[in-house]
């Protein structure tokens, strides 16, 4: 039910992707983008694709994108910023899901319930794409390489869910939730060794299923150790391969 | 990097400094407290100290507890106190006062660490021991005290108003480091200030704080006093001196009758003339360097083995409210009456008078009626006057680099105001450095001033400031 693996922060991008899309192009960042380059798609569907897309306006820091219960009528796109996901059990404890990325997607786990499982809120200013499911959907049944796009988007997002299941310590966790960031930083032609953190270290814990204290602890002995250097909300990877060891088994790289 | 243009002695030119000695702020802030904005209050505070327990790695915290009460009246200060004789008026101060430590702690995760608390005034050890004790408990139960060897817990210290057990006592408590008034020894001048306070008694509480394991010693004296001479202050230093304090202050007396009331007790024809003042000062230079001090900047020296020292040769010197620090990453929560905080990119003024102060806390508010949120060209104007202030050195490539721009592009306005001060050798620019030369360390606060965006040029109307000698 976890979105995207350890999903993440923002970064400062190495260069400025393009922010926006128009109608022979995606935005660079957009989960769809790799659905047109391998069939070099026609014109007029391509066209019909960006046709369901809209753009939201920019969304502030600290407001919902959806609640938990609404009914589902549209999968988001982040194009800018970072939405985290969340719910809160009985207890009234939040639970944090998920931290989201440009080029990520929101409520694909809402399909079948067909309302919003969790709560989707800006941490920073976000920009959306918004896709009309029912559209999307049918639109899929006639562009293979869409529907191939939308089941990997999900068995993706299936597959981090249980990421974090595993008796991973501290360290392993930390290093895990550093390197995907980098890794889907870099991915989107952002700096894979230059980190914001836009979320809360109580938003980290939490998603990592730490304490809040143990987070500090152990980014400052990571500091120590020179594996990485942290300013205020920045993270500078200094040593990206034996971070990348201690993720390994979380990330089952 | 080369240290050593910053880390030479001060050279000492009379005819220099009475040129362009002016009025100027210290620095201990930028921008400094006169232009803190009402419109930061205490939903602006608490919304900063909530971010502030939000990064990855939250800063630890430095506290600053202010205790404005003195019996009685010391004519040359321009602090923030309450003259009283009367004890209740301490004792229903630290009600409120611990009432402001909950509200304050609660805003703060336990998990950040206290590793500097600084206790000024006013006369701190106007309290008695058990309300320290009881004020130290408050302070305990709301934050969490780093390990021991790590803190830094300063107490200023009135050596009149000691008793046998008062350094023993205040070392139970967790102080480590103390700062004792002097000021002169000069008899016909502690009686213009106001101010009798004996060599013996002085010496001997420096020595009981010693015994108590306090780790550092600090001696504040102040040059420019009403009726100083050469011959007093020069028997001031020598006693001073033989007492080996850890640090010492040689601060300059601002006299500004019309902004401190009680500097109105001083007779202007007491003054020492403008050739005196700086000759005090030249003196005290000069026998501090030949006793082995260090001078660190502005008005403090140190034997070169004190910490600050070392910092300053590693180049970590720091500055903030407290004056020169080791600990520049810490948060600085300021507590009671006048205190003034820097959490995150925000500085916080409480009310400067009691009855202000009472109101806040008696409704259950915090007291924080200031303050100012650093914007980046603050922040950078900042970093600039610091490494001025501390280091004497600042890397202009290097600050161009850090942030992108051409330093000599963007602050052209800045270096072209300090052609006068290049002229005269007091800075020199090259090899992309911004140094200030020995000449020009007694006047940093000048070349500071030249980055200052909010000071009033010439024409403008500006806040009032001390001298800067």
């Amino acid at each position: 039910m976890t979105p995207s693996p350890l999903s993440l922060a923002t970064a400062r991008p190495a260069h400025k992707p393009h922010a926006e899309g128009d109608e022979q192009h995606f935005c660079t960042t957009c989960a769809f983008a790799g659905v047109c380059l391998p069939g070099g798609y026609e014109k007029s569907a391509l066209a019909e694709l960006q046709c369901l897309i809209e753009h939201t306006d920019p969304i502030q820091p600290g407001r919902h994108i959806f609640r938990v219960n609404d009914p589902f009528h549209a999968v988001y796109a982040v194009r800018a910023g970072t939405v985290k996901t969340y719910v809160v059990d009985d207890e009234g404890r939040e639970q944090v899901l998920g931290f989201f990325l440009p080029g990520e997607l929101i409520g694909l786990d809402a399909i079948h319930p067909a309302h919003y499982p969790c709560n989707a809120l800006a941490l920073d200013t976000v920009t959306l794409c918004r896709f009309s499911f029912p559209a999307i959907a049918s639109l899929a049944a006639r562009m293979p390489n869409l529907q191939a796009q939308l089941f990997r988007l999900m068995s993706k997002d299936i597959a981090a869910s249980s990421l974090l299941a595993g008796d991973f310590s501290a360290d392993e966790r930390l290093a895990a939730f550093l390197i995907s960031l980098s890794d889907r930083l870099a991915n989107r032609g952002y700096s894979a060794t230059r980190v914001h953190l836009v979320m809360s270290r109580a938003d980290i814990a939490n998603y990592l299923r730490l304490a809040t204290e143990t987070v500090s602890r152990v980014l400052r002995r990571f500091q120590d150790e020179n594996l990485i250097e942290v300013e205020r909300r920045e993270v500078a990877i200094r040593d990206l391969p034996r971070l990348k060891h201690l993720a390994r088994c979380v990330l089952r790289t | 990097m080369d240290p050593s243009p910053s880390l030479a002695a001060p050279a000492f030119d009379a005819e220099l400094i009475a040129r362009h000695d002016l009025n100027g702020p210290r620095y201990t802030s930028y921008p400094t407290a006169p232009h803190f904005d009402v419109l930061f209050g205490e939903a602006e505070y608490r919304a900063a100290a909530a971010a502030s327990n939000e990064e990855p790695i939250p800063r630890p915290l430095s506290l600053y507890v202010h205790l404005p009460f003195c019996p009685s009246p010391c004519f040359y200060c321009g602090c923030n106190r309450v003259i009283t004789r009367n004890r209740t008026e301490i004792g229903a101060y630290l009600v409120r006062l611990e009432r402001e430590i909950a509200l304050q702690a609660a805003l703060f995760d336990r998990d950040r660490q206290v590793l500097q608390l600084h206790m000024g005034g006013g006369t701190p050890n106007y309290l008695d021991l058990e309300q320290m004790a009881a004020l130290m408990d408050a302070l305990r139960s709301g934050f969490t005290f780093g390990p021991e060897s790590l803190r830094e817990f300063s107490i200023e210290i009135d050596p009149r108003l000691t008793g046998a057990g008062t350094m023993a006592g205040l070392a139970r408590l967790g102080f480590n480091r103390a700062s004792f008034g002097v000021q002169d020894f000069d008899p016909a001048v502690q009686e213009a200030i106001n101010r009798i306070q004996g060599i013996e008694e002085t010496l001997g509480v420096i020595a009981d704080a010693r015994a108590a394991g306090f780790r550092s010693v600090s001696v504040d004296l102040i040059y420019g006093l009403p009726l100083q001479s050469l011959e007093g202050f020069a028997r001031t230093l020598e006693i001073v001196i033989a007492g080996r304090p850890d640090r010492i202050a040689v601060y300059g007396y601002a006299h500004l009758p019309e902004v401190f009331k009680a500097q109105r007790q001083i007779d202007p024809a007491d003054m020492p003339p403008a050739s005196t003042r700086l000759a005090l000062l030249g003196l005290a230079i000069d026998t501090l360097r030949r006793a082995g001090y260090q001078y660190l900047g502005m008005d403090h020296f140190a034997l070169p083995q004190d910490e600050l020292a070392q910092a300053q040769s590693a180049g970590d010197l720091q500055r903030n409210f407290q004056g020169y620090s080791t600990h520049a990453e810490c948060d600085l929560v300021g507590l009671g009456v006048s205190a003034i905080g820097k959490v995150g990119d925000c500085y916080a003024a409480n009310a400067r008078d009691l009855t202000g102060y009472y109101a806040a806390i008696d409704a259950g508010h915090l007291a924080v009626m200031r303050g100012h949120r650093l914007t980046e060209d603050d922040t950078l104007r900042g970093s600039i006057i610091q490494a001025l202030m501390c280091s004497g050195d600042l890397d202009m490539q290097a600050f161009s680099e850090r942030h992108g721009f051409d330093f000599g592009q963007r602050y052209a306005a800045e270096l072209n105001r300090l052609e006068p001060l290049v002229s005269d050798g007091l800075v020199r620019i090259e090899a992309g450095h911004l140094r200030v030369t020995p000449r020009g360390r007694l006047l940093v606060r000048l070349v500071a001033m030249a980055f200052d965006a909010y000071l009033a040029r010439p024409g403008e109307k500006a806040p009032r400031y001390s001298r800067v000698i």
